[in-house]
């Protein structure tokens, strides 16, 4: 019986070597211990010796048992420990993400900045009346002044302040905030507006305006650069210059248009050289942003604002140019298309 | 409006490099758009604001730079020849509102030729095209002094010169060639039988200056710049005459602009003075005085001026400067400058060539401004909004607000706005609802094989009402995808009425235009949205090749019933859940099952479907699914044989019902 008992932990020794499964382990189990084992026809076998070997031989047996029984136990701890390693290198899988629309993005980031500065924001109706979009900023009927500012009229029934029509700039905000309240007033007011343009890569029947103001007692021409100068270096990087240049709006006297100096080639806004090339500024070192200027008295009286008394500033901006200048974005049709492509670019 | 460098050396030396002149007059708001070199000469192209009709003429860009660069212009003017009076016509104006001042002069004995090279020259580099000797010296004359001028064949006019409104469907063929069908809305320059100029806009080609004309009238005029604009409109096109009058002509010069055209052509092409006449009145300069305080200036502008720096400034404008007192002086601005009207315009001028790169960059002190809610909108809510539906995963687009008229309509008797005036007729309305635009962008993606997406808008929708209009902001989302999606589309918006805090919501079902099936949503009694599936014979039209779920909530409604958002405690004690096997008739809705459980509902903590069968062994009729009844209690850990008992309740109200069973 020893023999056999010798035999089997032989075995068992050489079959454990291989084993390295689970499997193969619980296998091994049924093959020494099981029902139809050799230990287990050894212990049946017990009863039938004398009864003086019976102890001995039963612990042997037990012995037995144990040590194959703890072998398999750590066994299978160490390979159930040890987990099988996965390829990582397979595609990825991306979760479809929700994102912002980047003009609106852009929208509330440049209100934020103004914002905190002090002024508040306000969103005008699109459906305006003819005095609002032109008379009350100064600009006359029949005035070439007009022309750059076409306009799509409205089938709606005229009202006392002129016929309907769809805004062509934010600056009607401008008035109905000031007719409204009283100075002190510092306003952003962002919004859709409409000019029948034909669209191409640079136009658009519809596109987005911001438009800003302060009126109040102490405002100057100063102020309204400070302002300005701090939204550029917010927005953009704190590293550009700002460059006005006179120009004429009928609301605004004086009245300037915004350059920034290029913040691709960060010349500081002087012209390139020959030979160098930069796609956004076209060698020229400034990019338009904005116009602007010292809110007309004209203007002013219109609100019922006394102008001897106030002074006010204001300026507006196109969202479109804006992204498009800060992103590199070439085509103004790729904001109102709606591609994925384009969309995901762009996160909350 | 292009100039040549040449040409202004007439009236001044100037004596800095073109490049640099070019950065000058731009950041004095005479933006020069290009300059380029042209042999012995520098061509600069610059826009011309509305305000600066000066800027159109040689002498007017002239006197810019010389106050730029602080120097004295040197014109010499014409000689002027007002004899001998011009006694075989008569010049009636008609309309002094229309034409206060005309000058007419005779030239007799021309020979009409190609121009000298030095006069191509200034007319090519100033953008114009050449035409013969005769119109090259008026064009000449027009760029130099500002005044347009037109020059007839004088052997094709009959009887008087009339400066009057054309009348009802009178015709003329422009020097253009084109036929114009005229009416009372321009005025005309006509002789005794026929029209023969577009007055302030072009002339006829019945009396034009060929290389056989011999004698020539001499047309010099100011036009009302209103009746020129009206005029040029109606008959459609747009001439550097009009442009000129348009913007508003000075009257001032305009015996130098007829003398310096007549002393050309009879230098050039020969020919001598022979009649000289005037009809109207030239108009009397208005003077125009205006005060201005050192100051109020340097307070407007925020700097501190010395007082004889403004004057020096103001001068080289050719302003003309008196002082008052230490503060005050008086100021009246050059002859040419009618757009100079009061003390804000008097400040620009100064600051411009003071230079705004001087003026320093301060931040004012804002005080808060006080305005009410009603006049703030809903921008910052919207952009809350706008994060919220993104976390949920859907994209936010931005689509036109226009459309054609025959648009997606969702309610009967939506009432759209039209445009008068269109670009196209697939913009000719403002769109009454987000649906078409978000179709739109879905068949752009879908046709680039991307399905499967969530899109949403927020945007402004109009319509007519019967108190005139309304314009109201508007949440519109969709996915795209299979039937299971609308769930996913009905969960956002249930989580978009909770951000909301909107605590009476209701989904009603409901039937609407182009949808198979819908539910609209309710707060109270009063319907804010709704979402449903786009139907099938819509989706084939529209292109569409997956299903569409769209969903439209009026957020004018939504913010005002917005709630405060306030903490809900929740129950500690574990959920235990229970399934239930079904089979539902599908005639009858789930929500006849929840009404049951929710009757009988013990602790009931919620309820899921999770699991669909679409075995062979189940009736068509009916549908089979796995419902997980949720139990918790807020007080205590309910045990196993509390919920049995809960559910078998509701097992066996259930089993009631007709048309379901339990399987």
């Amino acid at each position: 019986m020893e023999n056999e008992i010798k035999r089997l932990e032989e075995e068992f020794q050489k079959d454990f070597q291989e084993a390295s499964f689970p499997k193969e382990l619980e296998a091994l189990k049924i093959k020494y211990l099981g029902r139809k084992s050799t230990f287990t026809q050894l212990f049946s076998q017990i009863p039938t010796l004398p009864p003086k070997e019976r102890g001995a031989w039963g612990k042997r047996l037990n012995a037995f048992k144990q040590k194959i029984t703890s072998s398999l136990g750590s066994a299978k701890t160490q390979v159930e420990s040890k987990e099988e390693s996965i390829d990582l290198t397979p595609p990825s899988i991306f979760p479809e993400f929700g994102s912002r629309h980047i003009l609106s993005i852009v929208g509330e980031k440049i209100c934020s900045i103004f914002e905190k500065l002090g002024f508040v924001t306000i969103e005008g109706k699109e459906i305006e009346e003819e005095w609002y979009n032109f008379e009350a900023l100064n600009i006359p009927l029949e005035h070439p002044s007009r022309e750059a500012f076409d306009t799509f009229y409205l089938d709606l029934p005229e009202k006392n302040k002129g016929k309907y029509l769809l805004r062509s700039h934010t600056s009607p905000s401008q008035i109905r905030v000031m007719q409204g309240a009283k100075p002190p007033l510092a306003v952003i007011s962002p919004g859709r507006v409409y000019r029948p343009d034909e669209v191409d890569a640079t136009h658009s029947f519809m596109f987005h305006q911001i438009e800003g103001f302060v009126v109040d007692e102490d405002i100057n021409f100063a102020h309204l650069k400070g302002v300005l100068l701090h939204f550029a270096r917010e927005f953009f990087s704190d590293k550009v210059e700002l460059r006005l240049r006179p120009h004429f709006f009928p609301f605004t006297e004086p009245s300037a248009e915004v350059d920034i100096s290029c913040f691709i080639c960060k010349t500081g806004g002087k012209k390139l050289s020959e030979g160098q090339k930069c796609s956004v500024c076209k060698g020229k070192g400034w990019l338009e942003i904005l116009g602007c200027g010292m809110i007309h008295p004209k203007v002013l009286r219109a609100c019922g604002i006394d102008s001897k008394k106030y002074k006010g500033f204001a300026f507006g901006m196109g969202v479109e140019r804006i992204a498009m200048l800060k992103y590199g974005i070439d085509d103004i049709r790729l904001f109102y298309e709606n591609d994925a492509r384009f969309l995901e670019q762009f996160s909350l | 409006m292009r100039f040549s460098l040449n040409f202004i050396q007439e009236f001044l030396k100037v004596d800095v490099q073109p490049q640099e002149l070019a950065s000058l007059l731009t950041m004095a708001g005479m933006e020069v758009e290009s300059l380029e070199k042209q042999t012995s000469d520098w061509i600069f192209d610059i826009e011309v604001t509305t305000n600066r009709y000066d800027w159109l003429s040689i002498l007017g860009i002239s006197r810019e730079i010389a106050a730029i660069l602080g120097k004295k212009l040197k014109i010499n003017y014409p000689a002027l020849i007002t004899k001998p009076s011009l006694t075989s016509r008569d010049i009636i104006i008609e309309e002094k509102g229309d034409c206060p001042y005309y000058i007419g002069r005779r030239i007799e004995g021309v020979k009409v030729s190609v121009s000298k090279p030095w006069l191509q020259k200034r007319i090519l580099n100033c953008g114009l095209t050449l035409v013969n000797d005769i119109v090259d010296s008026t064009n000449y004359s027009m760029l130099k002094w500002g005044n347009p001028l037109h020059a007839f064949d004088a052997d094709k006019l009959e009887g008087n010169i009339y400066i009057r409104r054309a009348r009802k469907n009178e015709l003329l063929v422009g020097i253009d060639g084109k036929e114009r069908i005229l009416g009372k809305e321009n005025l005309v320059i006509a002789d005794s039988k026929k029209v023969i100029a577009l007055a302030g806009i072009i002339g006829g080609k019945n009396t034009e200056v060929t290389e056989i004309t011999k004698n020539i009238f001499l047309e010099a005029a100011v036009f009302s710049p209103l009746t020129v604009r009206r005029s040029r409109r109606a008959a459609g096109l747009d001439t550097e005459s009009s442009y000129r009058f348009e913007r508003m002509v000075s009257s001032h010069l305009l015996e130098y602009a007829s003398c310096e055209a007549a002393k050309l052509i009879t230098e050039i092409s020969g020919g001598r003075n022979k009649g000289y006449k005037v009809a109207g009145k030239k108009p009397q300069l208005l003077k125009n005085n205006i005060t201005i305080s050192i100051d109020s200036l340097g307070a407007y502008l925020g700097i501190a001026p010395l007082k004889p720096r403004v004057k020096k400034i103001l001068e080289n404008l050719g302003f003309k400067v008196k002082g008052l007192s230490k503060d005050r002086i008086m100021v009246s601005p050059p002859e040419s400058r009618f757009d100079i009207k009061g003390e804000v315009d008097v400040y620009e001028e100064f600051s411009r060539i003071y230079g705004y790169d001087k003026i320093p960059a301060q931040i004012p002190f804002l005080k808060r401004s006080l305005i009410t809610p009603d006049q703030a909108g809903c921008y910052h809510f919207k952009g809350e909004l706008a994060n919220l539906v993104a976390l949920l995963g859907f994209k936010e687009i931005i689509t036109y607000s226009l459309e054609g008229k025959e648009q997606l309509k969702i309610e009967e008797g939506e009432n759209v706005i039209e445009l008068i005036n269109p670009l196209r007729s697939q913009e000719n309305s403002l769109r009454s609802n987000l649906l078409f635009g978000m179709v739109k962008s879905f068949r752009h993606n879908l046709n680039r094989a991307r399905g499967g997406l969530r899109l949403f808008e927020i945007a402004d929708v109009y319509s007519k009402t019967s108190k005139g209009f309304k314009e109201t902001p508007i949440l519109a989302l969709a996915i795209s995808g299979k039937a299971e999606d609308f769930f996913f589309l009905k969960g956002a918006v249930e989580k978009i009425v909770n951000f909301l805090n909107i605590s009476n919501c209701e989904f009603k079902e409901s039937s609407l235009n182009n949808f198979t099936n819908a539910l609209k949503i309710n707060i109270g009694s009063c319907n804010v949205g709704f979402l449903g599936k786009l139907d099938q014979r819509q989706n084939k039209s529209l292109d569409l090749n997956e299903d569409l779920f769209f969903a439209q909530l009026d957020l004018s409604t939504c913010v005002k019933n917005r709630g405060q958002k306030k903490y809900q405690p929740f129950s500690s004690y574990p959920v235990i859940w229970r399934d239930i096997s079904i089979s539902l008739k599908k005639t009858i809705k789930f929500k006849k099952i929840e009404e049951v459980i929710k009757a009988k509902g013990n602790y009931l903590a919620g309820l899921a479907i999770v699991d669909v069968y679409k075995g062979k062994d189940i009736p068509l009729e009916y549908k089979a699914f796995t419902l997980r009844v949720f139990y918790q209690s807020t007080k205590k850990t309910l045990t196993s044989s509390e919920v049995d008992s809960f559910h078998r309740q509701i097992r066996q109200s259930l089993s009631q019902q007709e048309g379901l069973s339990l399987r």
